[in-house]
């Protein structure tokens, strides 16, 4: 119990320092939020008005206690550039992000985990190469020019995938959200016409995603297996006669799992903050882009409460980590 | 390790091959439009303050009068099917439709209308400034805007405003002037510290008005749908649903025009519209607007201070190669404050007599007291062509020895900056509210009170402390001056004042490109309107 009410604290601690020192700095920028509401025309009434009745007539430690104690009534407050309640765009933004990122993660460890174990096992061979190659495009190409250059060949061009958005305007409203994974309520729902034009729309963005992705699990995987292949246990193996196979999936490949756990964890976390040029290009309505729009505009209400879940991803991903550590590693149990 | 290879080959295969063809084309019934909706926090008349949302409420809230289409010095019946102006000038009485109806059925009175312009004063935001110019204050609005019977609106005036300018400014085509249903507003006002929101919450997502359309969905940063309604008392809109899609790339949104996913695009950059100028399935709608980009110089700085510091700037700008280059899809260059097809401008020749004179402009810096030129700081936007701009503007600066430094920013913060003063060149855009050459002379020349502790920052003349008394009093004297030719020729001896001594140096008069694809037919697009319903596919 004590160790629990300890990891508890803990967590509760991070999460408060993460939100003041956001608040902090956020109020230090030189972005007024009541310039955003009453427009560049309004009056110096009006505009004290609207600082006083967004509590910025306050002082700011003030503020951030006021704000501490909505959010402990489950009160996120008003997104001030989107004119909606925050909890409210969230629950929009968030669900496509996510699905978005997992779709990514998925292609990125999919393809850059057995990539970097061939290239490893290869090492110096073409196929080596050829893994460094793509690895160095992904992690040098702008998804910016990339997501446009991908949207011209398989949109525009051969017409594989659908263009920017979650789905073609037909389809708009024919599925009711439930999850917010575009996915997985047509699937739930059994509309399959309406899943297969979202997975047209999202297997792109998330291509790109994944490829970036992709490139830095492939090679952290292969760092890690040359590691291991290198260790005398493995030489013992092969001496007693093993198949390379055998050496490589089941001795060596085994037991970079940890590492490769805490990698893939991190990597999903990335994707999870938001990709804001990706979402950009494909009219992608996430988190990422929300998270940007807030922060230029000053609005505090909708950033802290993006870093709030941005802070507990990266707690909860970290706890499955060690969670996965500790089935994954005996010794640590 | 061939099965891995092959796994590899699979994957990648299943990845692209698993997409199929991709289904194209918009329902015949709906319009569908992309634009960024970055911008978009509200849909409530009083508060909009932005191009998305005027464009969207537009049609969605019918005003009292609206401007001819054929020629905006003209307003013709809307919701008012008549009005009045009493004989001393001081009361205007309109005489509204008495088949106006809210979508949901309701009749929509004077009483509606009276309240929604009560709460347009009080509310105060940047809007209200639309009634407030014209002597309108929170303290007197009950009692000057009145609503005697369901079909008659009374209101009382301070001065006897000309009857074309008031209504041209205060009542046609003006978020001032369109009815909120006042009974849904009072249900869902909210109070905070014992203060009535009057509905602003409520109308920010649900604009409940009189008008073609209503708002059905808003998904902020995806997607407004707007739905036809049914019980518009007007022409009914040919397309039942209007659908914008958030759309904040410019090359994605030539790209989804292009294949027909969307009918209309309202973002597109210049090098996009180039490459779509010769696609013969679309077709680009270029609108001269009543707005201007520019650079304000500070007068409060001793430098920016000198008339002939400020006339040098205005030979610093290149206006006919900005014309041929930068400002292609973007603007017409202009250097008089008044915007082209407003009453009582310039003319396209007399509105932008510089060129480009780096020895004039070295000359009168010199005679200035500068002749080795000079340090500025600049502060602009990082949008649009903002930088390409003021870009512009240093390079030739720079020829004659004045060194411009450039600090781009976030738009809030421009703003926040620009009402407080502090800077010294600070390169901004503005939209005057009405095609009368009063519109942007009440606010970039008239200064009623120049002093820093009188805050009139919603006064552009203000943040760069410019007061002329003879300005002031000739600007006034021209809005009251009932007979046109007069009116034109005061306007006209102002607008020549400014252009070589006044604050603003006046770079260009925007321009709004829309393109839209070829089967749109009888999209009626002007400056002031951008009719949804009028299209037909």
């Amino acid at each position: 119990m004590g160790r629990f009410l300890s990891w508890l604290g803990s967590i509760l601690v991070t999460l408060l320092g993460l939100m003041m020192l956001t608040f902090f700095i956020g109020r230090m920028l030189p972005i007024d939020p009541v310039a955003a509401i009453i427009g560049d025309q309004a009056d110096q009434a009006t505009y004290l008005m609207v600082k006083h009745q967004l509590g910025l007539d306050r002082s700011v430690p003030v503020q951030f206690l006021f704000y501490l104690r909505d959010m402990l009534h489950g009160d996120l407050g008003e997104a001030l550039f989107t004119g909606h309640r925050v909890a409210d765009d969230l629950a929009h933004v968030f669900p496509a992000t996510v699905e978005l990122a997992s779709l990514a993660i998925v292609i990125g460890a999919g393809i850059g985990v057995p990539l970097g174990v061939v290239a490893a096992v290869w090492k110096g061979s073409w196929i080596d190469q050829l893994a460094r190659v793509v690895g160095l495009l992904g992690f040098s190409s702008p998804a910016f020019w990339l997501g446009l250059l991908g949207l011209m060949l398989f949109y525009a061009t051969l017409g594989w995938v659908g263009g920017p958005g979650r789905l073609d305007i037909s389809f708009m409203d024919e599925v009711e959200p439930v999850t917010g994974l575009m996915l997985v309520d047509s699937a739930l729902q059994g509309e399959w016409e309406v899943f297969d034009n979202a997975w047209r729309h999202i297997i792109l963005p998330a291509s790109i995603l994944g490829f970036a992705a992709m490139a830095y699990i492939s090679r952290m995987t292969r760092s890690f297996m040359l590691d291991q292949l290198s260790q005398e246990y493995i030489v013992a193996a092969r001496a007693k006669g093993l198949s390379q196979g055998r050496v490589v999936m089941r001795h060596a490949f085994g037991n970079i799992l940890v590492q490769l756990v805490t990698v893939i964890a991190l990597a999903y976390a990335f994707l999870l903050e938001g990709a804001v040029l990706t979402e950009t290009v494909f009219a992608w309505p996430g988190f990422g882009h929300y998270l940007t729009a807030g922060l230029l505009a000053g609005d505090m209400n909708a950033v802290l409460s993006c870093v709030l879940i941005v802070g507990i991803i990266f707690i909860a991903l970290n706890q499955l980590a060690d969670f996965l550590y500790r089935r994954l590693d005996p010794r640590t149990r | 390790m061939v099965r891995s290879r092959h796994m590899l080959c699979a994957t990648v295969a299943a990845v692209l091959l698993a997409a199929g063809p991709s289904r194209a084309a918009t329902p015949k019934d709906t319009l569908v439009m992309a634009w960024n909706l970055d911008a978009l926090i509200t849909f409530d008349p009083a508060q909009i303050g932005e191009v998305n949302g005027n464009d969207i409420v537009s049609n969605v809230c019918d005003t009292l009068v609206r401007y001819d289409t054929q020629d905006f010095s003209k307003v013709v019946p809307s919701m008012a099917q008549s009005w009045s102006t009493s004989a001393d000038g001081l009361t205007l009485t309109f005489k509204l439709r008495p088949d106006l109806t809210f979508p949901d059925g309701s009749k929509a009175t004077a009483a509606d209308a009276a309240w929604s312009m009560q709460r347009f004063v009080k509310l105060g935001f940047g809007n209200s400034a639309n009634l407030t110019q014209w002597g309108f204050n929170r303290d007197t609005i009950d009692s000057a805007i009145t609503a005697p019977d369901d079909t008659t609106l009374v209101v009382k005036l301070d001065k006897p405003y000309p009857e074309g300018l008031i209504l041209s400014a205060a009542f046609a085509q003006n978020d001032a002037a369109m009815i909120l249903e006042k009974s849904v507003g009072e249900k869902n006002a909210k109070v905070v510290d014992g203060k009535s929101d009057l509905g602003n919450a409520f109308f920010k997502t649900n604009p409940v008005c009189v008008g073609p359309y209503h708002v059905s969905k808003w998904d902020a940063n995806e997607v407004v749908v707007l739905d036809r309604n049914d019980k518009y008392w007007g022409k009914k809109p040919n397309s039942r649903r209007v659908i914008v899609r958030h759309v904040p790339e410019s090359g994605a949104e030539r790209l989804l025009l292009e294949q027909g996913d969307i009918d209309v695009a309202r973002l597109l950059k210049t090098e996009d519209l180039v490459a779509l100028a010769s696609n013969k399935d679309i077709h680009i709608e270029q609108t001269e607007m009543q707005g201007f980009q520019y650079f304000a110089l500070n007068m409060a700085d001793p430098i920016l201070a000198k008339p002939q510091v400020r006339e040098a700037f205005r030979y610093l700008i290149d206006y006919d190669e900005l014309g041929r280059t930068l400002l292609q899809y973007n603007g017409i260059p202009r250097a008089s404050l008044v915007p082209e097809g407003a009453f009582g401008a310039l003319d396209r020749k007399a509105g932008q007599p510089f060129k480009l004179d780096l020895a004039k402009a070295k000359a009168l810096i010199a005679e200035a007291g500068y002749p080795d030129g000079f340090e500025m700081k600049m502060i602009l936007s990082v949008n649009n062509i903002s930088p390409n701009l003021a870009q512009h503007l240093a390079s030739n600066a720079a020829k004659i020895g004045i060194k411009i430094s450039l600090e781009q920013m976030a738009d809030a913060q421009l703003f926040t900056r620009g009402r407080a003063r502090e800077f010294q060149i600070q390169e901004v855009g503005w939209g005057a509210g009405e095609p009368d050459a009063d519109s942007m002379i009440s606010r970039h020349a008239v200064d009623p009170d120049p002093r820093a502790e009188a805050k009139l920052a919603q006064y552009p003349s203000w943040r760069v402390s410019f007061y002329s008394k003879e300005i002031n009093d000739k600007a006034e004297q021209a809005k009251m001056e009932r007979d046109p030719a007069k009116r034109i020729a005061l306007y006209h001896e102002i607008q020549e004042y400014m252009m070589h001594n006044g604050p603003m140096v006046y770079v260009y008069q925007t321009i709004r490109p829309i393109a839209y694809r070829s089967n749109v037919k009888d999209f009626l697009i002007n400056p002031f309107t951008v009719d949804y319903g009028s299209a037909v596919k």
